[in-house]
């Protein structure tokens, strides 16, 4: 049983990865961010373009991969998302055009197979990638065998939300963020340079999906449409969570995660995910609003 | 010089001429893919009717067009030749033999549990009636739970999606009953009233046009009539409306459901034309897709979501002859689906419905400022 715990855990744990950035984005901002799914693909094709070009392996992948990502999330914050605040469900729809285009750039390889090119580790191909020696194997705590990579990425996730919250609710940015959050205007007019403040957390949401993509390069087959399940995946923890809630998120995260573990050990993966999608239809039927919600003003 | 609302007439009037005399200039081949289109176009007119004028964005219209396209797929699998062939006095499945119960009699009421669920199906007409049954049904069950409750907005697209994604895995994982992830293939022509529907045949091609037509003529209308104007009323804001007396949840479900059963319609013709389902009917990008092409052609506009369905894929047909322009059509896509959600929120109808507002006001007819359009506010 402990075992059954553990699987659930470590499915947790890269639910809350993926949502993370997915809960600041959506519930601080108000933006259904489709394309988050496309910055976990991003940041699991930096592992890949580390290893080929800098012979470096997924531990340097990761601040590389935050990086770039989070450069990438501030573009698509100026130039697409920051006409679109207050426009919900415009927001979804812009940013899944933004995903498709990012998913064809991969594939296309940003353009150089038009012209017979080839960029090794892009392209519609399936890319694989290799755990360093020191994170393979099983650990043994107490009577259960557990992955060492499993257990790094949990480990990874503690801290990753840890950090987040920190950030929140330990920092002057956090604060304005939260304030953004309760009310955009007031805000503004408490001095908040509220269009800075969005761009940065959105960045800092979509780095947070470029190190989701390095942890799960470690697990799953990388390939150009891998974002699509995740993001769905990832929305849904938040939503039932509840908007604006990080602890509702992570909360969500490991109801879900043990949802879907048990179940799969009772049943089989596909009524596993279908489970789970059943109680985040009758959670969002009898509380709308999530788990954890704040009061809206 | 006509009103605004005549040459919207014309435009509805001339678009079904052009679909009805397509077979004089097309031949077989591009009939056929033609007639899948058509069928794309009336989820594009489902589309408007739910988002345009209900504001509800079913971000999982792909489950009632999966639904219909199953149910219509399980006559037309009975009626296929090889279904016939199985050593059985009625027709069976060939799936089904190979996912038979141990030492089970080959017949559809107990080769394997929930197979009897089939034997209603031999009967084309029960796969009709119930293409468009079972996907208004179930939208009257859950739209009564969830406008009962006062879900709105995005928890609508939420729950919709959730849904869509739940039914999907159900039916790959009832291997036994639904052929799983290769859904139903070799299908039959559908035979009605002695004549056969094949799908390269033109009298084919007329069946799906003419639904196409009367399914655009009679939303129009019925987005006319009081009951219409009520939901239009709703979409603008639900509370006024509810304080003046009306039934909100039930307009709303009700418009949901005919919604529902258009998609199942669509999704019935498209097994006629396609002569396959598959669960990838009920993929998300499927369902987001068509949200695509009524948002480029004009969410709030039944005609223009449903050429805006059309034209895409005829584009895409194009572009699809070589391997290296898909690819690039599908960025091409995204970049203008980006573009229309941030310039053009009303869609390719909005900016033809401003043009002809120019174009009248410029001929003299004093008209009162165009209201502000809903449309623009029914998303936020």
């Amino acid at each position: 049983m402990a075992e059954v715990v553990f699987i659930g855990l470590s499915l947790a744990s890269v639910l809350l990865l993926v949502a993370l950035g997915l809960a600041i984005t959506y519930g601080a901002m108000g933006v259904i961010n489709m394309a988050h799914g496309e910055m976990v693909m991003l940041g699991a094709y930096t592992t890949v373009l580390t290893r080929i070009y800098l012979h470096l392996d997924i531990l340097a992948a990761i601040p590389l991969a935050f990086i770039a990502t989070a450069l990438i999330g501030y573009a698509i914050e100026r130039v697409v998302v920051r006409r679109l605040y207050g426009r919900l469900l415009d927001t979804l729809l812009a940013t899944w055009g933004v995903a498709i285009l990012i998913q064809q750039a991969v594939r296309l390889e940003l353009g150089a197979s038009f012209f017979g090119l080839h960029i090794a580790g892009l392209g519609p191909g399936l890319q694989n990638v290799a755990v360093p020696p020191e994170l393979t194997g099983a650990l043994t705590l107490g009577s259960v065998q557990v992955n060492a990579f499993r257990a790094f990425i949990i480990g990874v996730t503690l801290l990753l939300t840890l950090v987040t919250w920190l950030l929140m609710y330990r920092t002057s940015i956090g604060i304005q963020v939260r304030a953004i959050m309760r009310n955009p205007r007031m805000a503004a007019a408490c001095g908040i340079d509220v269009d800075r403040v969005n761009a940065l957390t959105f960045a800092y949401g979509s780095g947070l999906a470029g190190v989701a993509g390095v942890m799960v390069s470690g697990f799953k087959t990388v390939f150009p449409d891998m974002g699509t399940p995740m993001v769905v995946d990832a929305f849904l923890v938040v939503v039932v969570g509840g908007v604006g809630s990080l602890l509702g998120s992570v909360f969500s995260a490991g109801l879900l995660g043990q949802l879907n573990g048990v179940t799969a050990f009772l049943a089989n993966d596909i009524i596993a995910r279908a489970v789970v999608f059943a109680f985040v239809i009758a959670v969002i039927m009898t509380r709308p609003r999530g788990l954890f919600s704040q009061k809206a003003r | 010089m006509p009103g605004k609302r005549t040459l919207d007439y014309a435009a509805y009037a001339v678009f079904i001429a052009l679909i009805l005399c397509a077979p004089l200039v097309l031949e077989e081949f591009w009939l056929n893919r033609i007639a899948k289109f058509l069928v794309y176009g009336l989820l594009g007119v489902a589309i408007a009717l739910s988002w345009g004028y209900a504001g509800i964005l079913n971000l999982g219209q792909g489950l009632f067009f999966g639904l219909g396209a199953y149910m219509m797929a399980m006559s037309l699998k009975l009626a296929s030749p090889t279904s016939l062939q199985q050593g059985s006095a009625t027709p069976v499945p060939d799936f089904m033999l190979w996912n038979a119960e141990p030492g089970a009699k080959t017949d559809l009421c107990c080769i394997n549990h929930g197979s009897f669920l089939w034997t209603p199906f031999q009967n084309p007409w029960f796969g009709i009636g119930m293409a468009v049954l079972a996907p208004v049904l179930v939208a009257t069950v859950i739209g009564w739970v969830m406008f009962r409750k006062r879900i709105s907005g995005v928890f609508v697209s939420i729950i919709m999606l959730a849904l869509v994604l739940l039914v999907r895995l159900v039916v790959i994982d009832a291997q036994p009953l639904t052929n799983g992830f290769n859904g139903l293939t070799d299908l039959g022509n559908l035979t009605v009233l002695g004549v056969e529907l094949d799908p390269y045949e033109v009298v084919t091609y007329y069946v799906v046009a003419g639904t196409l037509a009367l399914a655009l003529i009679a939303t129009r209308l019925l987005v006319e009539t009081r009951a219409g104007l009520i939901l239009q009323a709703i979409r603008d804001d639900q509370n006024r409306v509810r304080y003046l007396g009306f039934d909100v949840p039930l307009y709303q479900v009700f418009f949901f459901a005919v919604s529902a059963g258009i998609a199942g319609v669509a999704g019935l013709l498209y097994v006629v034309v396609a002569q396959f389902a598959s669960p990838t009917f009920m993929d998300l990008s499927f369902s987001i897709t068509m949200v695509v092409w009524a948002a480029v052609g004009g969410r709030a506009s039944l005609l223009g979501a449903c050429i805006g369905a059309i034209g895409i894929n005829i584009i895409e047909a194009g572009a699809s002859e070589t391997q290296a322009l898909v690819q690039a059509w599908r960025a091409v896509i995204g970049l203008i689906f980006v573009l229309v959600v941030l310039y053009l929120p009303r869609g390719v109808a909005g900016f033809a419905s401003d043009a002809a507002d120019a174009v009248l006001s410029r001929f003299g007819r004093k008209r009162p400022p165009a209201a502000r359009p809903a449309s623009e506010r029914v998303a936020s």
